[in-house]
C-alpha cells in the first residue's frame, strides 16, 4: 500500500533510473502517452487513452539501421545500429488490455530482436479498471478489467492511496525501492478484493464465447453475407488500425536525405491501398469489402488459428473512434452467428 | 408530439422506400443509427425493408457523397479500363442531400466522377450538424450512453450523469458558418427551402488566425496537426478525394515520408487541404472524423475564402458554372508575380 | 552544412528555380549569354510549363532543403500552350496565400513571368529573390531532417 504523495515519490525516485510515461490531457482533452516528470500522476480517468500501448514497443517508426548515402566517402552505405535509448522507460497506468496487447503481438513477433528489445526495456505498471465504459468489452476476448498478463504491476486504485502489487520479478524489485510503503491493511484488501469482483460485471453487456469463432468453418465466415454491407459503410481510413493496440502490421522504407538514409519500419494498416499491393500491380485485397473482411478475418480467425487466442483485446478504440461507426462487437456477433 | 427530426426520418423512409420498389432506384444512400452513441452508420438501403433502417438526425456529419462514385461504379457492368462504358441507362442510386453535400455532387458531376442522371436527390435544408467532441467537452468527457434529440436540445445521459444541452451549442463550427443551407441540386425535397444565411463574419476562424505574424502562424498550424496520426481518415472522409492512387502513396517521386515526422505531417496536411482548393464546399466532414481533434478545416476555409476572394466563386453552387481553378480570365490579378509587382515599385 | 554555409554572413541560399522551357528556361540562357551578372543560388529545373509546376513540387523542394523557391513561366498571353500559365497563376496566386497562412515566410516562394527576350530581368529577379531568401536567412520550416 502507497499513499498518494508516497506514490508520487517512488516515480519520482524511479525517473533517475527510467523515462517515465503514463497518460496525460492535452489541450483538447486528448489523453495521450505522454511523459511524465517530477513523480506526476498519470491521467486516471475511466477508459483508455487514444493511442494505445503499440507505440512503446512498435514504435512509430522504428529506424532498423542508418548509412551514408553519399557515394566516395569512407563510410558511404555502410549500415550503422542507430542510436540506443539512454534510459530503460516505465509506463505507468497502463489498462489491463492494453497490457495484454503486449504478450498478443510479442507471438508474431517473438523472433524480431527490435520488439523484444523494447519489451525488454519498457516496464509496465497497470491500473486495474473499476468500471468498464459503454465501449469496453475485454472480457468477451480472453481479458479481465484486473488481469495482470503483460504487466509487471498492478496497481489499484483506493480513496487515499494505491495498492500495488508485483506480478513479475522485476516488478517486484521495482515495489522494493518504495520507501513509504506499508502492507495493505485488511479493510485496503477488501476494497482490491471488490474491485476484483466488482469490475468484470461492470462491463455493460454480457459476455460471448468469442473464442469459439476459431472453431467456425473458415470459408463459411469468409463468404458470409454480411461483409458487403459492412464495408458500404467504411471508408478505409486507417483510423481502427492505428488505434488499435494489437494491429502489427509493418512496412519497410529507406529514407534518404541530403546524404544521409535510414531503413524505417512503420505502421501499416490493411485498409490503405498500398497494403499487400504486389509488384506486379495485382492486389489480392484491391478492393474496400476484402479489406474490410482481412482486418476482421486477422483478428478473430486468422490469428487465434495460428497463435490460439483472438487478437484482440477489447479495449474498444475502434469502436469509439470509427467515423461511420463500424462495430466489432457486432462484426463478433455477425461471425458467431453464421 | 413528434419532433423535426422524426418527421424526416419518417418521410425519408417512405420515399427511400418508394424508390426502391418502383425499381427506380438501385440502392438508396442514407444513415442508418450506430451502436454508439453520437456515431451514425452511413448505411446503403438496397430492398425496400431495408429502408425502414434509414435514420436523420443532428449526427449525420459523414458527408455522403464520399460514397458516390464508388457506388454508382459498383451497379455497372464490370469492364476492363479501356473499354467503353456500356450502353444504355444505368441503374441509379438514390442519395439524401443537405446544402453542402449536394454541393458535392456538383463538384463531382463537374468533375466526370458521377452523372446526374444516376442519382435520385432528396434534399433536406440543414439545420446544422452536431459537432461530438463539442458535446463531450461540455459534459467533462463521460462515457455517454444515450443522447436524445428534441427540436432544440440534446439530453446526453451516461452513468449518473444526464445533462440537458442547447443544441446550436453544439452545432460544428463549419455549420455555423454555412450560408448555403439548401440543396442546390434536388430531384425531391423534404421540409421547405430556407434560402441563404446572411453571416457577415463566416470567416471569423480564418481571419483570426491571418491576423497573426508568420512566425504565430507557424506555431498554430504545427501544433494543430502535432497530434496527427497520418491515419487518413480527414481524407477518406472527403468527397473530394477520389484519385486511384493519393498523393501520399506515390513512390517516384515520394512528396510525403511515410511515417510520423512533423515536416512530413505538416506537407500532408498542406498538399491534403490545396488539393481541395476551389472544390471544397466546407461540408466539415475531414474535421468530424479526425479522431484526434485536428481543426483541419481552417485549412481548407482559408482556400475556400481566397478564392471567393479573388475569383469570385463558390464550389458547387452551379453545375454550368466551371470550378474555380479549372478556369482563367485574362485579367486574373497577379500582383503576387514578382515580375509584377516590381514593375510597380519602379512606377 | 556546407562549406559556404559554414561561416556566417557568406551564406549562400539555396533557390530551385522552375524554368518554363519557352520563355524563362531561354531567358536564362540569354542572360548567361550577355554577360549578366546574378548570385550563384539558383539551381534550375527546366519544365514544359508553368503551368506543370504542382504545389506538390514545390513542397518537395523546401522539404529537400531549399531556402526558397522561383517558379517563372511566359508572360500572361505569351504561352506556348496557349493557356498554362494563365491556368498555374491561379493556382500559385493561392498557394502563396495558403503557405503564408500557415506560417511560410512570403519571400520563401516566388513567382515570376520572364519572356525569352529578357535576359536582363532574368538577371533582376535572381538577384531579387536571392536578396529575399537572404534576409529570411536559411529554411527551417519544411526541411525534413532525421
Amino acid at each position: 500500500m502507497l499513499p498518494r504523495a508516497g506514490f508520487q515519490q517512488w516515480l519520482q525516485e524511479l525517473s533517475g533510473q527510467f523515462e517515465i510515461f503514463g497518460p496525460k490531457k492535452n489541450e483538447k482533452a486528448i489523453v495521450s502517452w505522454q511523459r511524465l516528470e517530477g513523480g506526476e500522476l498519470p491521467d486516471m480517468a475511466p477508459g483508455v487513452p487514444k493511442g494505445s500501448i503499440k507505440t512503446f514497443f512498435f514504435p512509430q517508426p522504428e529506424t532498423l539501421f542508418e548509412f551514408t548515402a553519399r557515394p566516395k566517402q569512407d563510410d558511404s552505405f555502410r549500415l550503422r545500429e542507430p542510436e540506443k535509448r539512454q534510459k530503460p522507460r516505465l509506463v505507468v497506468g497502463v489498462r489491463p488490455c492494453d497490457a495484454r496487447s503486449v504478450l498478443l503481438n510479442s507471438m508474431p513477433y517473438k523472433e524480431d530482436p527490435y520488439f523484444q528489445q523494447n519489451r525488454q526495456n519498457v516496464i509496465l505498471v497497470g491500473l486495474a479498471c473499476r468500471n468498464g465504459c459503454s465501449t469496453c468489452f475485454c472480457t468477451w476476448t480472453g481479458g479481465s478489467p484486473v488481469g495482470t498478463e503483460g504487466l509487471d504491476i498492478l496497481v489499484f486504485e483506493l480513496e487515499d492511496g494505491f495498492v500495488l502489487e508485483p506480478v513479475t520479478e522485476r516488478g517486484e524489485s521495482l515495489l522494493q525501492k518504495a520507501s513509504s510503503a506499508r502492507d495493505a491493511t485488511e479493510a485496503e484488501r477488501q476494497a482490491v478484493q471488490e474491485i476484483r469482483d466488482n469490475a468484470p460485471t461492470s462491463l455493460p453487456e454480457a459476455m460471448e464465447p468469442a473464442s469459439q469463432l476459431v472453431q467456425k468453418d473458415l470459408m463459411a465466415l469468409y463468404n458470409a453475407p454480411f461483409w458487403q454491407q459492412l464495408s458500404d459503410s467504411c471508408i478505409n481510413c486507417g483510423t481502427c488500425t492505428f488505434l488499435c493496440p494489437t494491429c502489427y502490421c509493418f512496412d519497410i522504407q529507406d529514407e534518404t536525405l541530403r546524404g544521409k538514409g535510414r531503413r524505417i519500419r512503420y505502421w501499416d494498416s490493411c485498409m490503405f491501398p498500398l497494403f499487400t499491393l504486389h509488384a506486379s500491380g495485382h492486389n489480392p485485397r484491391g478492393e474496400k469489402v476484402k479489406r474490410v473482411r482481412n482486418r476482421f478475418m486477422h483478428k478473430l480467425k486468422y490469428f487465434p488459428e495460428r497463435f490460439g487466442p483472438l487478437s484482440c483485446v477489447g479495449c474498444g478504440r475502434c469502436v469509439r473512434d470509427c467515423p461511420v461507426n463500424i462495430d466489432i462487437r457486432q462484426v463478433m456477433k455477425e461471425l458467431l452467428a453464421v | 408530439m413528434s419532433t423535426m427530426n422524426e418527421k424526416i426520418t419518417e418521410e425519408l423512409r417512405q420515399k427511400a422506400r418508394q424508390l426502391l420498389e418502383s425499381g427506380r432506384v438501385a440502392a438508396f444512400l442514407g444513415y442508418a443509427s450506430g451502436s454508439v452513441p453520437m456515431v451514425m452508420r452511413p448505411f446503403v438501403a438496397r430492398t425496400p425493408e431495408d429502408a425502414d433502417r434509414l435514420e436523420w438526425n443532428s449526427f449525420c456529419v459523414l458527408n455522403l457523397a464520399n460514397y458516390l462514385p464508388a457506388l454508382l461504379k459498383s451497379f455497372e457492368p464490370p469492364r476492363r479500363p479501356n473499354e467503353p462504358p456500356p450502353q444504355g441507362p444505368l441503374p441509379k442510386v438514390g442519395v439524401v442531400a443537405t446544402g453542402c453535400w449536394s454541393r458535392n455532387m456538383v463538384v463531382q458531376i463537374q468533375e466526370n466522377q458521377v452523372e446526374r442522371e444516376r442519382l435520385v436527390i432528396i434534399g433536406i435544408s440543414s439545420r446544422g450538424m452536431v459537432d461530438r467532441k463539442k458535446v463531450q467537452a461540455l459534459i467533462a468527457h463521460r462515457d455517454v450512453t444515450a443522447v436524445k434529440e428534441g427540436d432544440n436540445t440534446l439530453v446526453v445521459a451516461g452513468p449518473g450523469f444526464e445533462e440537458e444541452i442547447n443544441r446550436w451549442d453544439v452545432v460544428r463550427d463549419n455549420c455555423k458558418s454555412c450560408v448555403h443551407p439548401d440543396p442546390v441540386i434536388f430531384d425531391d425535397m423534404i421540409g421547405e427551402l430556407k434560402g441563404e444565411r446572411d453571416l457577415p463574419d463566416r470567416f471569423s476562424q480564418v481571419e483570426e488566425i491571418e491576423a497573426l505574424s508568420a512566425q504565430e502562424r507557424w506555431k498554430w498550424f504545427t501544433s494543430e496537426i502535432q497530434s496527427c496520426i497520418r491515419c487518413y481518415a480527414c481524407r477518406n472522409a472527403c468527397p473530394l478525394c477520389y484519385c486511384p492512387t493519393c498523393f501520399v502513396d506515390d513512390s517516384r517521386p515520394q512528396w510525403v515520408g511515410k511515417s510520423i515526422d512533423s515536416v512530413d505531417t505538416a506537407i500532408f496536411h498542406i498538399l491534403r487541404a490545396y488539393h481541395c482548393a476551389g472544390r471544397c464546399t466546407d461540408c466539415g466532414s475531414c474535421e468530424s472524423a479526425c479522431p484526434m481533434g485536428i481543426r483541419m478545416r481552417i485549412l481548407t476555409k482559408k482556400l475556400q475564402k481566397d478564392v471567393l476572394q479573388l475569383y469570385g466563386i463558390e464550389a458547387g453552387m452551379s453545375v454550368q458554372e466551371p470550378l474555380p481553378l479549372t478556369t482563367y480570365k485574362k485579367d486574373d490579378p497577379q500582383d503576387f508575380i514578382l515580375t509584377e509587382s516590381l514593375k510597380g515599385e519602379k512606377k | 552544412m556546407n562549406e559556404t554555409e559554414r561561416k556566417q554572413g557568406e551564406w549562400e541560399p539555396k533557390i530551385i528555380a522552375f524554368l518554363c522551357n519557352w520563355c524563362s528556361y531561354a531567358g536564362a540562357d540569354l542572360a548567361g549569354v550577355s554577360r549578366y551578372q546574378y548570385p550563384p543560388s539558383l539551381r534550375i529545373v527546366r519544365v514544359p510549363c508553368s503551368g506543370r509546376v504542382s504545389a506538390n513540387m514545390i513542397l518537395d523542394a523546401l522539404r529537400s532543403g531549399a531556402d526558397g523557391v522561383l517558379v517563372s513561366g511566359c508572360h500572361p498571353g505569351d504561352c506556348h500552350y496557349i493557356s498554362g500559365n494563365y491556368y498555374a497563376r491561379r493556382r500559385f496566386a493561392i498557394l502563396k496565400r495558403f503557405l503564408e497562412f500557415v506560417g511560410i515566410e512570403s519571400d520563401r516562394v516566388n513567382f515570376s513571368w520572364i519572356s525569352a527576350s529578357e535576359g536582363e530581368q532574368f538577371a533582376q529577379v535572381a538577384t531579387e529573390v536571392t536578396e529575399r531568401v537572404k534576409r529570411l536567412g536559411p529554411a527551417r520550416h519544411l526541411v525534413k531532417e532525421f
